[in-house]
């Protein structure tokens, strides 16, 4: 179980559903480029979540990553974005 | 039989759910530190409720510009907010014109499945 190149990410198309389920207009589409472009942020935004949350966890001397730790950089975070 | 609207949300949900436990434990297992399941669901949760703000910011950026699809341009507007997350999706755009130059035709599919890495 050597190789860690395995990438996690979102699949395209889960993306390119889920941003055009938004959509207001029907006929407002989305480019192939958006959608990888938007998938690598929307991972960023997640990472961003698990690793701030689990900064705060270690400042508060946590063993484990609770809410309550997500909670607190939620702010920060969304303004962030 | 198209599929209700609510339905459909349910399953990318569950899809986004899906990759953000995975990230969460990637991350955790970096740090040595465990998620619990309820941050995980959190994480996931707001995630899935910025997408949707994504998505309306980007549907009238595209307006604005007077185009119905949403372009790269679109993107990188999103990403305005912070300089280091501007810079990287910047990047990235150009790194994807890059490759679309160099094979010298439209996106090919391979590049797409290779994306898609069955998750």
């Amino acid at each position: 179980m050597a190789e860690t190149e395995e990438e996690i990410t979102f699949k395209k198309e889960t993306v390119s559903k889920l941003l055009t389920s938004f959509f207001k207009e029907d006929k407002t589409r989305i480019s192939g480029d958006a959608v990888v472009l938007m998938t690598e942020m929307i991972k960023i935004f997640v990472q961003e979540a698990a690793v701030r949350s689990q900064k705060q966890a270690e400042a508060e001397d946590c063993e484990q990553v609770e809410i309550e730790h997500f909670e607190k950089i939620l702010p920060q975070l969304l303004l962030d974005f | 039989m198209s599929l209700d609207k609510e339905e459909v949300h349910q399953r990318l949900k569950a899809a986004v759910h899906y990759t953000v436990g995975r990230l969460c434990q990637k991350t955790g297992q970096e740090h040595h530190k465990e998620f619990s399941r309820q941050t995980i669901a959190a994480i996931a949760e707001t995630s899935f409720r910025q997408c949707e703000i994504f998505a309306r910011d980007l549907e009238a950026f595209a307006r604005h510009a007077k185009r119905t699809t949403v372009s790269a341009e679109d993107v990188k507007l999103v990403a305005r907010r912070s300089t280091a997350l501007s810079m990287y999706i910047q990047n990235k755009s150009e790194e994807l014109n890059q490759e679309k130059k160099s094979t010298g035709k439209r996106k090919s599919k391979d590049a797409e499945e290779s994306r898609d890495q069955g998750l």
